[in-house]
């Protein structure tokens, strides 16, 4: 009779259930184990759309840029500058002006012998230089917005591998999430936008499957091609196997980008020709601000060669495009402007993640999308306690794996908006003259982040949030006024000035200080409700998540 | 310019395919609408959004166009979707305000 039972339960059951519980398990605990990595990823990594804005505003000491120097000209003045600075340099490589940058960085491979280049290693150098005289820039030694784009895929305090290992894991579990995430929600289109205000975990519920499913192209996106960044790391084999001699190498490296290699130099001294007239050649087949890279090897050398490569703007590819000259004569030796299908797929997903080839408004969009992709997350680890809370045995003192979800969620979420918002404190505010100055806003960043941990550890949950949400709302919401405090470009000149991105920078932290004022409203107002008797059957809870379509 | 005509196009899109569906009938207009209007807002909302995609593709090409077109279409989703909820939530309070005025929340 019993097994009667069953078997006519079974064959009633909806096709499919039974994949959706082990998916919708999967989804959470996939989520939940990487959530708190993938959070501090998402929202470094959504800041860092802006990394070139955030860099200008750690640097306040460079003007503001009113006008795009002729790009020939920078670049001659830059390499002018290098050959004094850096002469026998085997390579260097200039990121030529734009209208996101007021300074050009250079990089350079010391010469061999030459001091702080380590025997058999390639050791390099780099600067940024002022595109008006070609000299070194003199501002503040900070790391700048690079620390946060760096940061969200090799993290910090530990070898850049390691950290590159961990960044890939997340990605694979956010990948999982993903796709096990949209088979469990099952009805997409039906419940596209349904919101179930007010009840508690169904609302957030809810808020996170609209989070999801709107960014969901992006978030899909940005996941893969995440892997994809680094692919040669976490996939070497393939590469390992079909490259094997010296020539196959540059081979490949020429696919992938355009830093050209040095070859063996002749010694013979012949001064490089005018890099300007390679640059004017360059602006002449792809635009005048269509130039992006000028990379030099063995310059001064009769063995020089110098590429001038195009820029990442207005094309969906990072794939190499340069014109390759001939050092000592300027003569043009090749022009590249195609690789192998293979090489081209990697430049189209590596652009799609980077989203460099953006106007002003694709920015803007990135940015927004990837910050839902980071509510995603949060609103994704926050429901896994509130499912939770109203199923403990005694809400005051829930069990361990509780606590610890509870409080890393606090310090994670709340707690990274207060360090980040710190570091940017510590850059105006730390002294100018302070040894390892670039160093120290990163300590800061972790001192603060470090202690808003020991705050969600010793306060109680409730209170811990809504202390740190109004510390992050403080902490955004004075920083235009340390701003306008500690340096000549506070918001009303630089509305004046029409410097967008400082006036951006003000009343962006101006925003966020009011999102963070709303979430800790409502956090203060928010009152649990009534413990519900677990009931049987409809409406039931399983695995944890609550089912859909139950509801 | 184009950005915000494509934006546009995908808001109406959007805002159109929000009234297609049941719950937001029920929510919005306190019943559902009939099967004709409900299958014209259907098609209306597919048709703009193409219309939307078109106008991106025609401006920049298929890299950028797909690109851009992913943006606005994802932002105008969580636009009308708070625009619903703001709607949904006031047409609920005009209600239970209409009903008994001493029983709203202060």
């Amino acid at each position: 009779m019993k097994t009667d039972n069953v078997r006519r339960e079974r064959e009633q059951r909806p096709a499919g259930r039974g994949i959706r519980q082990s998916m919708s398990g999967l989804h959470i605990w996939a989520g939940l184990l990487m959530g708190w990595i993938l959070y501090v990823m998402y929202l470094t990594g959504t800041v860092s759309y802006f990394k070139d804005e955030l860099s200008q505003w750690m640097r306040p000491e460079l003007a503001h840029q009113a006008e795009l120097p002729d790009p020939a000209l920078v670049a001659q003045r830059v390499a002018d500058e290098l050959a004094t600075i850096a002469p026998g340099s085997p390579q260097w490589s200039m990121r030529l002006p734009d209208a996101r940058t007021n300074s050009v960085y250079a990089f350079w491979r010391l010469a061999p012998g030459e001091a702080g280049a380590a025997s058999g290693r390639r050791s390099f150098a780099e600067a940024a230089f002022d595109p008006a005289t070609g000299g070194k820039v003199t501002a503040r030694e900070t790391l700048g917005g690079d620390f946060f784009y760096r940061f969200h895929f090799q993290f910090h305090y530990m070898p850049v591998l390691w950290g590159r290992w961990i960044a890939g894991a997340a990605a694979m579990f956010m990948l999982v999430a993903i796709v096990s995430g949209v088979i469990t929600h099952k009805k997409i289109f039906i419940d596209f936008f349904t919101f179930r205000g007010g009840k508690g975990q169904r609302s957030w519920f809810d808020a996170h499957n609209a989070l999801s499913v709107f960014g969901l192209p992006f978030h899909a996106m940005i996941t893969y091609t995440g892997l994809v960044t680094l692919m040669a790391l976490y996939m070497p084999w393939g590469e390992r196997t079909a490259i094997t001699t010296q020539a196959e190498r540059q081979q490949l490296t020429a696919e992938l980008n355009a830093f050209i290699q040095p070859g063996k130099p002749s010694g013979q001294a012949v001064p490089l020709a005018s890099v300007a007239d390679m640059v004017r050649q360059a602006q002449e087949r792809w635009g005048q601000d269509a130039v992006g890279r000028v990379t030099a090897t063995n310059s001064g050398d009769s063995t020089a060669r110098v590429a001038v490569a195009r820029g990442e703007a207005g094309r969906v590819s990072m794939s190499p495009q340069y014109m390759l000259f001939d050092g000592p004569t300027g003569r043009l030796l090749e022009t590249r402007e195609g690789v192998g299908a293979a090489a081209e797929t990697r430049g189209v997903l590596y652009a799609l993640h980077l989203g460099r080839f953006s106007d002003a408004v694709t920015r803007w969009l990135y940015f927004l999308v990837s910050l839902m992709g980071t509510a995603m997350v949060g609103t994704g680890l926050v429901m896994w306690t509130v499912k939770r809370r109203q199923k403990l045995a005694d809400p005051e003192r829930p069990h361990i794996g509780f606590r610890i979800v509870e409080r890393l969620n606090i310090a994670s979420i709340a707690g990274l908006s207060v360090a980040m918002t710190a570091f940017l404190w510590g850059n105006r505010l730390l002294p100018a003259g302070l040894a390892d100055r670039g160093a120290w806003e990163i300590h800061l960043f972790f001192a603060v982040w470090a202690l808003a941990l020991a705050h969600a550890v010793l306060r109680p949950a409730k209170t811990a949030w809504i202390e740190q949400l109004w510390a992050a709302t403080a902490l955004l919401a004075l920083l235009p006024v340390l701003n306008a405090v500690t340096t000549d470009r506070p918001l009303w000149h630089s509305v004046a000035e029409a410097d967008w991105v400082f006036a951006g920078m003000d009343l962006m932290c101006l925003s966020l200080a009011a999102l963070h004022a709303v979430l800790a409203l409502r956090t203060a107002r928010h009152r649990p409700k009534p413990r519900a008797v677990p009931t049987k059957g409809r409406g039931g809870v399983i695995g944890g998540a609550l089912e859909e379509g139950r509801s | 310019m184009m950005h915000l005509l494509s934006f546009a196009l995908c808001l109406a899109a959007f805002a159109a395919l929000a009234l297609a569906t049941e719950r937001q009938q029920h929510d919005l207009f306190g019943g559902p609408l009939s099967p004709a209007a409900t299958r014209l807002l259907r098609v209306a909302g597919t048709g703009v959004m193409l219309l939307a995609l078109g106008v991106l593709l025609d401006w920049q090409g298929w890299g950028l166009g797909l690109v851009m077109f992913s943006g606005h279409t994802s932002l105008a989703a969580g636009v009308v979707f708070c625009a619903a909820i703001g709607l949904a939530g006031a047409r609920r309070r005009g209600k239970s305000a209409a009903i008994s005025p001493a029983s709203r929340r202060v």
